[in-house]
């Protein structure tokens, strides 16, 4: 007979399972719980906008928005030039990671910060230093040109849609320079001496070994770096616009801009089409390539067969200086100047051209003070928060075998793949009160939007760092009698800090600059930094902009600089 | 298959030397291993031969060619050399049979003899139902023996093996060591192997070059490094040993704990250390030439472990397994010495301890 005496009663541990759900359950639950509130239903919530637009099934916005002229030319626009950026993105990344990764160029190691280094700058800082530098009339490397080698009109239009695909390529390239390094450091290099002592030349084993080896990374490169100049607002806005050349991010913009139901559909409209291509892209690049990665790992970690470049190496590394100089120095330091100059269209250095005044109104300015703040604020909490979701995430993920904790893994990554315009503009149509939330014209929405987009950056250096420590450092410390939380906090977490902070600024940065869902989600009192800067640079005054963006530059590499010093060279961007 | 000289090679990364002085000649159809620690030297001397690395200085002759030295460097594809990784560097992204037939296309083969060459290689290494499986599809053992076919099919005249057994697991390494040898007999052909595993050194090599700290510690065949280590380290290195410090004078040594006695008719004066395999001890009845108590003893099934002291020192004893039945611990024992060595003492304490 049963009594319900409690000496009887199975175990107090089995009590326990009985009445309080397992914590890691209410972690993903909360997780889920919020991707989906915040995520899934708004981007789904878009679809069915696009076609329930008046209340039952019509394809009419599609009708409307795509046989406008001006949409259809920005569709066109948009895949032109993200193919075009997609493949000179890996003709350079790819010879520059070998070259760097594999030979006896000379300042390698320079290099590699360098290009590493212009992945965290904000896209939109190129498009101000190129319209200064080749504006059709005015721009400084156009007149030098045409002084060197005597021609009559310039040899360059920024404002073209090959300006358009120039200035995409410098600035997204990094992102397929950064996934083929590390993809060719992961390499077995014997491998590649393999095929050397087979008789392969340098440049045979290069064609019949690494080049197949490397494939699926290089795919995945070239959709990350047609996605993400696809997804660009900052470059056409700036570049593309004034020479009439829109791309689906820019009008979809001006749709919201227009403010009306009308507008606010085509904008939709367009955006599913942005999403599509996002998701298709994702899906390629996630869940086939993904699969198809040679796994590598070399039983002993031999440095790689460095090639001699022998008699061009010389040529080569200057090659490469040369790159550096256009791609990366060149516009940086044009930016630079652009802030301490009074007359644009004089030279820097001439009589009473030179000034310090921009720098003190970008500390002075009370809307520029009160931008900063709002940034800085929005990218804490982005950061912190998204930190503190990555954290869980990563342990449930490589600690756990917890049913589920793939969901929000799913969730995140789909996040980060899509466009910001989409998460924005989502945003706007399901969290204006509509059902309930009402969170527009916060600095909330901001965070959110932010978190969604950049969260995975986090997550993902926190995975890696986890899942290289292993689990008997925890079940040591436990056997020694410490309890879990106390093994967490004696020898999990400090092992895995760097990781972290890394991954705070991982998110921090980007969120820090943003100017693409800034630009839709901002309001009076929740202007970012970002969107101030953009403001100032097409409407207001050059050089304001300008010395907000070479502040914004000396953050970028000052963090990066620490992160280096602080992790041991573990950690940089 | 041809003879290989090294000149007074000398490799250094920076400020660090790997490698001094290195000199040896092997001859045609030889198999020579490098044995050695790790971090002693000897996959950097196996990476010049390669043509991986450079030599800081010295020459390094294939047959008849110069293939390093100041003037000269032949690079790897140039060298007619077939190697094989200790992590088999397999071509995931090609089959079996393209993985072997490599070689053969560099050398602009026509199809047909391709064909032919690899089935014959494959046969060799016996894997020719596996030609058209990929690399993933195989076990570490197979890919392991994909490695040896491509590096055996353009009939190289020198073989380079890097640890190649180090990553299997212990039966299989042992029938692979077989194998090797019996490869290499059939073909002629002229073997460098690098190993830290004495077993696989003493089974397969004509030769043996023991190296520490970037220097040759020795040359020799294997009962030579065996029998007649050059120095303690090689006595320690390859096999057990016991050492004990003692006195060398009028024809005997000395131990300087127990003063018991060996005769000793060598060279060395003074100071020295006897060194005494665990093997070459053996109880006996009367007319022992050391007197010693047992401390413990070990049944190992095919041997007697045994630790004896002998007055102020223990040493092992490794004995036949039926010893075990007639000592205990305490009793008084008389061993017999068959053969031991006699090294200089250089007062390095390193090798003092008693082997566990």
């Amino acid at each position: 007979m049963r009594s319900p005496t409690r000496s009887t009663s199975p175990s107090p541990l089995m009590v326990h399972r009985k009445w309080f759900m397992d914590p890691k359950w209410i972690i993903i639950a909360l997780i889920v719980g919020f991707l989906l509130v915040f995520q899934v239903f708004p981007l789904l919530y878009l679809v069915f906008r696009a076609f329930f637009s008046t209340g039952k099934f019509s394809l009419a916005a599609f009708k409307r928005v795509y046989t406008y002229p001006l949409n259809w030319s920005a569709l066109v626009n948009t895949l032109v030039t993200a193919f075009f950026s997609m493949v000179f993105g890996v003709l350079i990344a790819f010879p520059l990671a070998w070259l760097i990764g594999r030979t006896n160029l000379y300042g390698k190691k320079f290099f590699r910060t360098l290009f590493v280094a212009t992945y965290m700058v904000p896209p939109y800082v190129g498009a101000m230093a190129w319209m200064r530098l080749l504006n059709p009339t005015v721009g400084s490397m156009n007149v030098f040109l045409q002084k060197i080698f005597n021609l009559s009109a310039a040899p360059f239009n920024i404002y073209t849609t090959g300006g358009l695909i120039w200035v995409l390529t410098g600035f997204y390239y990094p992102y397929a320079f950064i996934t083929i390094s590390r993809a060719m450091e992961k390499m077995d290099p014997s491998l590649e001496e393999a095929s050397r002592i087979s008789g392969a030349s340098p440049l045979m084993t290069l064609r019949t070994i690494t080049l197949p080896m490397m494939l699926p990374s290089i795919v995945a490169a070239a959709l990350l770096v047609f996605i993400a100049a696809a997804s660009a607002y900052g470059i056409p806005s700036i570049i593309g616009v004034p020479g009439q050349i829109h791309t689906v991010t820019t009008r979809i913009i001006d749709f919201v801009y227009i403010g009306s139901q009308e507008g606010l559909t085509d904008a939709t409209t367009l955006a599913v089409f942005l999403m599509i291509i996002a998701n298709i892209v994702l899906y390629l690049s996630t869940f086939t390539l993904g699969k198809r990665q040679y796994i590598t790992v070399s039983g002993k970690s031999t440095r790689p067969n460095i090639v001699d470049l022998g008699k061009w190496r010389v040529l080569i590394s200057m090659m490469v200086v040369l790159f550096a100089l256009v791609i990366v120095i060149i516009p940086f330091i044009t930016v630079a100047l652009s802030s301490i100059t009074v007359n644009l269209g004089e030279p820097v250095f001439s009589q009473g051209n030179m000034t310090l005044r921009y720098w003190a109104r970008i500390f002075t300015r009370k809307s520029i003070l009160s931008s900063s703040k709002n940034s800085l604020l929005s990218a804490i909490m982005a950061a912190t928060f998204g930190m503190g979701i990555s954290c869980m995430m990563a342990y449930l993920l490589v600690r756990t075998k917890v049913k589920g904790r793939k969901i929000p893994d799913f969730m995140i990554t789909v996040g980060s793949g899509t466009p910001s315009v989409v998460i924005a503009l989502s945003l706007i149509m399901a969290m204006s009160g509509k059902f309930g939330i009402n969170i527009y014209n916060t600095l909330t929405i901001m965070v959110i939007a932010y978190m969604i987009k950049y969260m995975m950056m986090g997550m993902r250096t926190v995975v890696s760092a986890l899942s290289q420590i292993s689990p008997s450092l925890e079940e040591a410390s436990q056997i020694s009698g410490a309890s879990w939380l106390k093994s967490m906090k004696n020898v999990t977490l400090p092992l895995i800090a760097p990781a972290i902070v890394a991954g705070w600024f991982l998110i921090f940065m980007p969120c820090f600059y943003e100017l693409t869902m800034s630009t839709l989600l901002y309001s009076t009192n929740t202007k970012t930094l970002g969107y101030e800067l953009f403001t100032y640079q097409t409407y207001h005054n050059q050089q304001t902009a300008s010395a907000l963006a070479t502040a914004i530059l000396i953050i970028v590499f000052g963090i990066n600089w620490l992160l280096n010093k602080l992790t041991d060279g573990e950690f940089s961007i | 298959m041809s003879k290989i000289i090294i000149k007074d090679v000398m490799k250094a990364f920076g400020d660090v030397v790997v490698l001094n002085d290195f000199n040896a000649e092997f001859a045609d159809g030889e198999f020579i291993t490098l044995l050695g620690p790790s971090g002693c030297g000897k996959t950097t001397m196996l990476r010049m031969i390669a043509g991986f690395e450079k030599p800081t200085k010295g020459e390094i002759f294939i047959g008849e060619q110069e293939v390093s030295s100041t003037k000269t460097f032949v690079p790897p594809e140039k060298r007619d050399i077939g190697m094989v990784f200790q992590s088999y560097a397999v071509w995931p992204h090609m089959t079996v049979f393209e993985n072997v037939a490599y070689p053969l296309k560099m050398k602009k083969m026509d199809k047909a003899n391709i064909k032919e060459h690899v089935a014959r290689v494959l046969e060799i290494v016996h894997l020719s139902q596996y030609a058209e499986r990929v690399p993933s599809q195989l076990s570490g053992g197979q890919q392991q023996r994909v490695a040896l076919a491509r590096a055996l099919v353009a009939e190289p005249q020198l073989l380079l093996l890097d640890e190649p057994l180090s990553n299997l697991d212990a039966k299989l390494r042992d029938s692979m060591r077989f194998e090797i040898k019996e490869i290499q007999k059939a073909l002629g052909i002229t073997v460098v192997y690098v190993t830290h595993d004495q077993m696989e050194a003493m089974t397969m090599s004509d030769r043996v070059i023991v190296i520490n700290h970037g220097d040759i510690q020795q040359i020799g065949k294997p009962t030579e490094i065996y029998r007649y280590p050059a120095n303690q380290f090689v006595a320690d290195f390859v096999g057990k040993i016991n050492f004990i410090k003692a006195t060398s004078a009028n024809g005997e040594v000395q131990f300087k704990d127990s003063n018991q006695k060996l005769p000793y008719d060598g060279e060395l004066k003074g100071d020295v250390v006897v060194g005494i395999r665990p093997e070459n001890l053996r109880f006996i009845k009367t007319n022992g030439d050391l007197k010693g108590t047992m401390v413990s003893q070990f049944y190992l099934g095919d041997v007697n472990d045994c630790r004896v002291d002998i007055g102020g020192e223990q040493i092992r004893v490794i004995a036949e397994p039926k010893s075990f039945d007639k000592h205990a611990e305490g009793e008084s024992i008389l061993l017999r010495v068959d053969e031991f060595s006699v090294f200089e003492d250089t007062g390095d304490d390193e090798h003092m301890k008693i082997l566990t």
